[in-house]
């Protein structure tokens, strides 16, 4: 259960037992007030009662001594007198209806019986005072029935009135021990309740943290595959918990990544520093060539002996050779450096590949001839357009046959261009000689930089190691590709695959 | 240079050899070629020159092999062997040296210099 549902499940159950014991001190209070009232108006009630009942004993000794005056004597009532008697009746009337407005529905019955046998008793006194001076009406005052009937209706009503004082108060003492007893048992349970949630929220919660705490402090010493589980918080510290765990993941992810960044950086670096050994390397080698024959040319012209002058030239033309082997090879190595560094971009043209493959063959037919080669060139006049990089296409010839013709030694070299089949807009091209060959070793790394297959063989047939591989990068840059097929002694296969426009390499990428 | 005895280079690259050899006959000294590691081995045994200029890059057999083997061949384990390379780097020359090379030479070639090693190197 989440912190925040235990924190609310407990506050809800300590606001529920607060609430109750309010409502309970409400109800008492009321249970006591209702009652209180009804209390007060029965002891008034009765107070009221014993001053009727006085009242009207009063009255009846008064009607009884009028009644023997009037036997006895011949007196007149005059109007003073009756109207004082009438007031008298009337007060009396007024405090029976004053008993009648306290009387409580418990005691309605006895008080209606009072009334009317207080009026009869009344009306009788009434009729009494105002016949008084009329000798021929004849009085039943003296007759004590009605005023004992009435007396006894008071008594009676008294009698209830207590009765229900005494029922009222037992029930006021009933209501304030209830209210005593549940606010006290509201209060323990209020107090027991908070106490045991105040208990197992901080226990669970404790766990929890401290679970979060040795989690973070072992993520945070570097154990990234530290794991923070078993939090029986589904919630808020769960959530805590999870968060810390994709922390953790994500950092051991980024290390991860910068790990190998940094491999990679290293490789790239390390690979920097090879290329630029082989580069020292490979300008070396024809400066050797072109410092040494200068020094040695010097020498000679120095020496007071006769010239060999066609020695001499032949020597000069070493030298020569060997600048543009120099010069072949920086151009070379800034090509590669161009396209590692991306800067090698392709200028596409619409051009005829027959006829750019015949103008190659043209201009390495001295080469061929050198080691008595013979070429093999298909019509590929009818070859179509194609919509590529014409002077890179025209360098990938020119190594593919110089490579062929360095190589080949009293062989054949023959050129093929056609249709790949299934393919629409693909090419393939491929230059075969009957060459020295290569084995499988050698042909896997043919086309890495400053790898001929033989460490030797540029000293053997000259070249910088490079060649190839700008035929591989030029290839992929122009949409295609290059491989090799070859056995040694049996002559090497290059084949290169093109699209007619690097775009058509895009989409079927 | 009063010892008779020839020098033997190992260079596989024809224009350097060529060159070097008529440098160093110029300077009076006589050179036997050799174009590969297993060539200069059988050379040192059957020539037992005074010393070796040895190019590391070589075809057959790699320099440092060949000099490793010859330090381990009774017979020509104490012929002077002076590397000669366009490996330039300061691991170039640590490897030269670790495969059993006396001295070491980096190309383009510094030829008084080198004239000053083979003089200490071939002192009998």
């Amino acid at each position: 259960m989440s912190l925040r549902r235990r924190l609310t499940l407990a506050l809800v159950a300590i606001l529920s037992l607060f609430a109750v014991n309010v409502g309970t001190h409400f109800w008492g209070s009321f249970a006591r007030s209702e009652s209180m009232v009804a209390y007060r108006n029965s002891v008034t009630a009765s107070q009221l009662s014993m001053e009727v009942e006085q009242l009207l004993e009063n009255q009846r000794q008064q009607t009884l001594v009028l009644a023997t005056l009037r036997d006895t004597t011949e007196d007149q009532l005059d109007a003073e007198e009756l109207e004082r008697a009438e007031a008298e009746v009337a007060a009396i009337r007024s405090a029976i209806s004053r008993l009648g407005r306290l009387s409580h529905n418990a005691t309605e019955g006895h008080f209606e019986k009072l009334a009317d046998s207080s009026n009869a008793l009344l009306d009788g006194w009434l009729e009494f005072y105002r016949n008084y001076n009329d000798r021929s009406y004849s009085s039943d005052v003296d007759d004590p029935l009605p005023y004992l009937e009435a007396s006894e209706r008071l008594a009676e009503l008294e009698q209830r009135q207590a009765f229900i004082a005494v029922q009222r108060a037992s029930i006021i003492d009933r209501t304030i021990a209830l209210t005593d007893r549940i606010t006290v048992i509201g209060f323990i349970a209020s107090i027991f309740l908070t106490a045991t949630l105040g208990f197992f929220l901080v226990r669970y919660t404790n766990r929890s943290l401290k679970r979060l705490k040795t989690g973070t402090q072992r993520i945070g010493s570097g154990d990234l595959n530290f794991r923070i589980d078993n939090i029986d918080d589904k919630g808020e510290l769960g959530d805590l918990a999870n968060a810390f765990n994709d922390m953790s993941d994500k950092l051991r992810n980024a290390i991860y990544d910068v790990s190998r960044a940094r491999d990679v950086a290293d490789e790239a670096n390390a690979a920097k520093s090879i290329f630029l050994a082989n580069v020292s390397h490979e300008l070396r080698t024809p400066l050797n060539a072109i410092i040494g024959y200068s020094e040695m040319l010097h020498d000679e012209l120095d020496d007071s002996r006769d010239i060999d002058r066609r020695q001499f030239q032949s020597d000069l033309d070493k030298v020569t050779l060997s600048g543009r082997q120099l010069l072949t090879l920086i151009n070379d190595i800034l090509d590669l450096s161009k396209i590692e560094t991306g800067k090698m971009s392709l200028h596409c043209e619409t051009f005829k590949p027959g006829e750019l493959i015949t103008q190659v063959c043209d201009s390495l037919a001295p080469l061929l001839r050198d080691r008595n080669n013979t070429l093999q060139l298909p019509d590929l006049s009818d070859m179509p357009t194609l919509y590529n990089d014409q002077a890179k296409f025209r360098q990938i010839f020119t190594n593919l046959m110089s490579n062929a013709c360095k190589f080949t030694q009293n062989g054949y070299i023959s050129l093929s261009g056609e249709a790949v089949p299934g393919r629409e807009g693909w090419y393939q091209f491929s230059v075969r000689d009957t060459g020295i060959g290569m084995n499988e070793e050698e042909q896997r790394k043919v086309f890495e930089a400053f790898v001929q297959a033989d460490s030797s063989t540029s000293a053997n047939y000259g070249g910088t190691g490079l060649g190839l591989a700008i035929c591989r990068e030029y290839c992929d840059l122009m949409g295609g590709s290059i491989s090799v097929a070859s056995a040694p002694g049996e002559g090497s296969t290059f084949t290169i695959v093109l699209p007619s426009d690097p775009e058509l390499a895009h989409a079927d990428a | 240079m009063t010892d008779e005895r020839p020098i033997l280079l190992v260079e596989d690259n024809e224009l350097n050899r060529d060159m070097l050899i008529r440098r160093l006959n110029r300077a009076g000294i006589e050179v036997i070629p050799a174009e590969n590691g297993q060539e200069a081995l059988d050379k040192m045994i059957s020539e037992q020159p005074r010393l070796v200029l040895m190019d590391m890059n070589l075809p057959v057999l790699d320099g440092w092999t060949a000099c490793r083997r010859a330090r381990e061949d009774e017979r020509i384990k104490d012929i002077p062997i002076i590397a000669l390379t366009a490996h330039a780097m300061e691991a170039d020359r640590l490897n030269a040296l670790e495969a059993g090379c006396d001295d070491y030479a980096t190309k383009p070639v510094d030829f008084p210099g080198l004239l000053i090693k083979i003089g200490k190197l071939a002192r009998p």
